[in-house]
């Protein structure tokens, strides 16, 4: 628990002081300055200049000089010594009386004439270091006498002492300390606090005096350090009330001092220093015949019977990484802590951040990870001191090199893991989840490259999943050196995207390339392929893409050729010229189908040349496929369904061109029959279809496929062409009836049309065309529509006319009642054209029934002749 | 670990009081750090600052030796609550509370208040047991749960008295608490009906598996409130006139004046 807090430093040595005689001790020391004054047990002072060296080794040393030496005539021990410097003054307390000394020659100052230098029946003094009155040529003294309960206030001025007060206490009181208007009073059985001014006091706590030497210390402003029973320092402010808890030093304490963040205390054998933060002991010096410890200014200066010490504290840095070398990173803390008001404010954020980060390098290198990262956060860790300990993760072109002096003492991880590789492990998995954590924050300003490439050596040698996600996001990794750890843990996919990230996409496609030929092995991505393809798909650059669609393609056509069909339409991506394209895809028949399927059926482009193409890839398709074998039906099947909806439904493709690649074809009937249709040649259609392929319901429903867009005249024409057709090519004169015969088949043919589309026929002309000897009962379905048809126009017709005579009737009526309303003239009325009152009942009424004067109205046949005359006369009034 | 934030100015201070070995130190370690652990008796005494929302609290633990009792009036000047503890295995101890420590609190503020606490008591209630500290140390919570499951295998049906569990009998009885925490305020000269009741005042807790431990530090915490908030307008009193608050006194006044 020990801490090398305080160094003992000889002050001066005995043969300075009394040299060899035995009996003189040294009863009270006092240092103002350089200036140590020593009063001993045979009545002398003795003056000494004390000055501060440093030696060779670094440290502090202390020689003395004897100014002067001084006998006071009493033969008694002087008892206590304080110097008043601005007055130039040592007060001296000796045979029980208290009087003034010249600092400089020792001189005892002669009483003034006015009163007195001196007062007796002295026990204990003390010096108001706080003093209340404002006259810096005047020192406040507290007094304790022998005889009386009570506390003497003087004022000490050059050449005389002034009572100020006098305040009596319940006990006779044997110490005394002084702040402001409060003494801390050590009594026969308790300590108190008095207010010298109010007289207002206030119990401490009880101490028996007379036992245990007491001890009233003050340390701050308004706060006293108190000896309490069982061997406690107790702190105690002028409230009484204690704001820190107390130290446990000893029973036999002879002097305490507070040295901050410590409390010193001497008893006989040892010096103790205990923490005021925490309440420990720090550390303990062996101190022989102890007898006086006090401070002065700051500074502590201890005495035994002979000679003469200064107890200097080591600096606080070095205490506190005496502590961090004890692995004791809490105490360190609290200490760099607790000195705060202490240091400067900028110096001590750069001491504690510096402190805060070694103990996380402690408390990392015990691989207490959750707390390191805290500390690492609060001291604002350059996190690359943290990534350097790992062998190679800083990139080669960084610029960082470890601050001096060293955060801590390993030399790398190994070193730290002593070659446990499960410690490694943990360390680097710790490394990954910080790393994570601050790369996003402004923790890593500055040093992002070697943050992120460190990230992602670490992601690749441990196989983690977030090493794509590293990469697929923005990043700051350093590509040359990331490739060869990529490489070396067979992160291929991933190096690809670095690539990319880098604007190297060439090189990551080449990668790719080579793990999908199986050259290279990373199983990142069993899709790999198609990523490749959807990433030419969506590059921007073009040479790129014309580059490896190639080996796209030819790996996989259906697959390949997305590269050019799917690639998203934005402004800011070039567009890829079909025509271009297609020359491109040439030699990929496959492909260049899918291109065209994609042009014409999806994006339905209307250009001839695409629609043409396409056509005759159809048909080429088909009529190989018609040149094998044996045929592959269902392909076949497929492909000429494919071709005649081609042919059907486009019509920008050159009929023409297609029709004399099909003229050779015999099986190709169906598909010239489309043609010809296009070219609306129906006769040609229907007579292939009807002759050549004998397939009626073809040929019907090329009828109302040849005529889906047009009007019904139109396709009444093709129907009777149609229907045509099939009378001519019957028998003429032999009955429908007689199916087998080729005519009778036509026949059959012809009734059913006319069953079943009986409504697009002209039914008189069909009358006119069917030969004479048909059966009406054959034609009973055709005859009785085309009837119905026929009666039902009559009758709609007729009930439309009926309406419309109705709505005539309706309408006169309405005007008649209109007619009929009075139209009421009185003389207060004006007429509408000249606006003169009416005189007489006869008007005459414009259209709405206005009233006007009959001359008015003449007045305005008159000078528009054109105009005809509109109104009627009534003489209604 | 004591708090090295004390250099701030605590707002209110709460006093632990109580005969040596009763628990207070565990009682506050097991508060402050979440832990039950090994303690040694306490020297003198020790302190801890809560962060209690804005406020902060300074927990006093005091020793409980005969020693340093004289120390006690001085931990106890200007508390604004005083936790009486003793420990329920021990009828001693909650006699001492009386004889001893309660004189000790006269230094207390005026409107100081009191609870009576009662540790150890996982030593003879299954219901204390049971940790309850959600945070606690893990090996803490298998312990004592390990234990209260042989315990209840061991006993299929609860004894029919609270006592002897592990050979320790129950000394104090929560109604002989009840009874001394109605002496202090006779004591205190406080009217029972206006004073805090007993019931919300008497806790009995366990330090070593958690229990009422939380419960009873932070019920105090919301009671002293008041206190502190009154003391902090005391410090801000200033010969500036507050407008707001006038108004707002004025707002009051009209309120109360028209219902
Ligand atoms: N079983 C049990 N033991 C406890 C409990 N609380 C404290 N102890 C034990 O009781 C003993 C005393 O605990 P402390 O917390 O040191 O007691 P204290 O009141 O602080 O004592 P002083 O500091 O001397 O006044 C220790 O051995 C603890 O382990 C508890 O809730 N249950
Ligand atoms: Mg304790």
């Amino acid at each position: 628990m020990s801490v090398k807090a305080f160094e003992l430093v000889p002050a001066v040595e005995r043969d300075l002081l009394m040299g060899d005689k035995a009996r003189i001790n040294i009863e009270c020391i006092e240092c103002c300055g350089k200036h140590l004054y020593v009063g001993t047990n045979d009545c002398f002072i003795h003056h000494f200049l004390l000055d501060e060296a440093t030696s060779s080794k670094g440290k502090l040393i202390y020689s003395s000089q004897k100014l002067l030496h001084k006998y006071l005539g009493l033969k008694k021990p002087v008892t206590e010594l304080r110097a008043a410097s601005a007055l130039e003054r040592l007060i001296v307390l000796c045979d029980g009386i208290v009087f003034l000394v010249d600092m400089v020659t020792l001189e005892t100052v002669p009483s003034a004439a006015g009163g007195g230098a001196k007062i007796r029946g002295v026990t204990a003094f003390c010096i108001n270091e706080n003093p209340v009155n404002g006259d810096p040529f005047c020192v406040e003294m507290a007094v304790l006498s022998s005889k009386r309960r009570t506390v003497q206030i003087y004022m000490v001025y050059e050449d005389r002492v002034q009572l100020a007060k006098e305040v009596s206490t319940p006990e006779q009181p044997c110490a005394v300390s002084v702040d402001g208007y409060f003494l801390c009073l050590a009594l026969a059985t308790q300590y108190m606090i008095l207010n010298y001014n109010t007289g207002a006091s206030q119990d401490l706590f009880p101490y028996n005096s007379e036992e245990r030497r007491p001890i009233v210390k003050r340390i701050s402003r308004e706060e006293f350090l108190l000896a309490a029973p069982g061997g406690l320092g107790m702190f105690a402010n002028a409230e009484g009330v204690s704001q820190r808890a107390p130290v446990n030093w000893s029973e036999s304490v002879i002097g305490a001092a507070v040295c901050f963040p410590y409390v010193v205390a001497l008893d006989e054998s040892f010096i103790t220093i205990h923490s005021m933060l925490d309440q420990q002991l720090k550390q303990t010096l062996s101190f022989r015949d102890g007898h006086i410890l006090q401070d002065f200014e700051g500074k502590v200066i201890l005495a035994s019977t002979k000679a003469v010490y200064v107890l200097v504290p080591l600096p606080l840095e070095r205490q506190i990484q005496d502590l961090l070398a004890s692995h004791r990173v809490e105490e360190a803390l609290i200490l760099t802590e607790g000195a705060q008001r202490n240091i400067p404010k900028d110096k001590f954020q750069i001491l504690h951040k510096r402190i805060l980060q070694q103990a996380g390098f402690i408390q990392f290198g015990q691989l207490q990870f959750l707390e390191a990262k805290e500390h690492f956060r609060k001291g604002q860790l350059d996190v690359r001191e943290l990534i350097s300990l790992y062998p190679l993760l800083l990139p080669a072109s960084s610029s960082f090199t470890r601050c001096h002096p060293p955060l801590h003492e390993f030399a790398d991880l190994n070193h730290l893991a002593q070659g446990d590789q499960e410690k490694v492990l943990r360390c680097k998995k710790f490394l990954i989840s910080y790393l994570g954590e601050v790369r996003s924050t402004e923790v890593v300003n500055g040093c992002r490259e070697d943050v992120d490439t460190a990230l992602l050596k670490l992601y690749a040698e441990q196989n983690h999943e977030s090493l794509l996600d590293l990469l697929a996001s923005e990043n700051s990794c350093v590509l040359a050196d990331s490739v060869p750890w990529l490489e070396k843990y067979h992160k291929y996919f991933a190096l690809g995207l670095l690539y990319h990230s880098n604007g190297q996409d060439s090189a990551a496609l080449q990668l790719w390339i080579r793990v999908v030929d199986g050259d290279l092995q990373d199983s990142t991505r069993s899709d790999l392929y198609e990523y490749i393809v959807d990433f030419l798909c969506t590059s921007s650059n073009l040479d790129l893409v014309w580059k490896y669609a190639d080996w796209a393609l030819l790996k996989d056509p259906t697959v390949g050729i997305h590269v050019f069909t799917r690639r998203p339409a934005s402004k800011d991506q070039p567009e890829l010229n079909p025509d271009d394209v297609i020359t491109y895809l040439g030699k990929h028949s496959r492909a260049l189908l899918l291109y065209l399927e994609h042009l014409v059926l999806e994006r339905r482009i209307q250009k001839e040349k695409f629609h043409t193409h396409l056509a005759v890839l159809y048909l080429e398709r088909v009529l190989s496929l018609l040149s094998e074998l044996p045929a592959n039906e269902e392909q076949l099947t497929k492909a000429r369904e494919r071709l005649q909806a081609m042919l059907r439904e486009s019509d920008l493709y050159r009929v023409q061109f297609l029709l004399v690649k099909t003229e050779n074809c015999e099986q190709l009937l169906l598909e010239r029959a489309t043609l010809h249709g296009k070219l609306e040649e129906h006769d040609k259609a229907l007579h292939i279809l009807v002759h050549q392929l004998r397939d009626f319901p073809s040929a019907e429903a090329f009828c109302i496929w040849a005529s889906s867009c047009r009007d019904s005249a139109y396709r009444q024409r093709l129907f009777h062409l149609l229907l045509g057709v099939y009378l001519d090519g019957s028998v003429p004169g032999s009955a429908p009836s007689a199916a087998g015969s080729n005519g009778g088949e036509m026949e059959m043919a012809a009734v059913d049309l006319l069953n079943r589309h009986g409504e697009v026929f002209d039914a008189v002309r069909v009358l006119e065309m069917l030969p004479e000897g048909w059966s009406l009962q054959l034609l009973k379905p055709f005859l009785g529509r085309a009837v119905r048809a026929s009666m039902h126009a009559c009758r709609t017709s007729q009930i439309a006319v009926g309406l419309a005579h109705s709505e005539n009737l309706q309408l006169l009526h309405d005007r008649l009642k209109e007619r009929k309303k009075p139209i009421l003239i009185s003389e207060k009325k004006g007429c509408h054209l000249c606006h003169n009152t009416f005189s007489e009942p006869s008007v005459v009424c414009l259209p709405g029934g206005v009233p006007v004067h009959t001359h008015c109205v003449a007045q305005r046949a008159r000078d528009s002749p054109t105009k005809r005359q509109l109104t009627n006369s009534s003489n209604h009034t | 670990m004591p708090d090295v934030s004390k250099m701030k100015k605590p707002d209110v201070k709460v006093v632990l009081l109580g005969d040596m070995n009763v628990g207070k130190t565990s009682l506050l370690h097991r508060y402050m750090d979440r832990k039950f652990k090994e303690t040694i008796s306490t020297i003198g005494g020790a302190f801890f600052l809560k962060q209690w929302g804005p406020y902060n609290i300074s927990i006093w633990d005091t020793a409980g030796r005969e020693q340093f009792h004289g120390l006690g009036s001085m931990y106890c000047r200007g508390a604004a609550a005083v936790i009486l503890t003793y420990d329920v295995t021990n009828w001693q101890s909650l006699a001492e509370l009386e004889e001893r420590f309660l004189s000790l609190t006269d230094t207390a503020l005026q409107d100081c208040i009191y609870a009576l606490v009662g540790n150890k008591a996982d030593l003879t209630d299954q219901q204390a047991q049971l940790a309850q500290d959600p945070d606690g140390q893990p090996q803490d919570q298998t312990e004592s749960r390990d234990r209260t499951d042989t315990l209840l295998s061991a006993c299929p049906t609860p004894p029919d008295s609270p006592a002897s569990l592990s050979g320790v009998h129950k000394q104090v009885t929560r109604e002989d608490a009840v009874a001394l925490y109605g002496r202090i305020l006779h004591y205190k000269g406080l009217d029972e009906k206006s004073s805090l009741p007993a019931d919300k005042m008497c806790f009995e807790t366990s330090a070593k598996t958690g229990f009422n431990v939380d419960a009873m530090f932070e019920t105090l915490f919301d009671l002293v409130l008041p206190s502190i908030l009154r003391k902090r307008n005391e410090n801000q009193r200033s010969p500036t006139v507050d407008l707001e608050e006038y108004r707002e006194v004025g707002s009051k006044r009209s309120r109360s004046g028209c219902c």
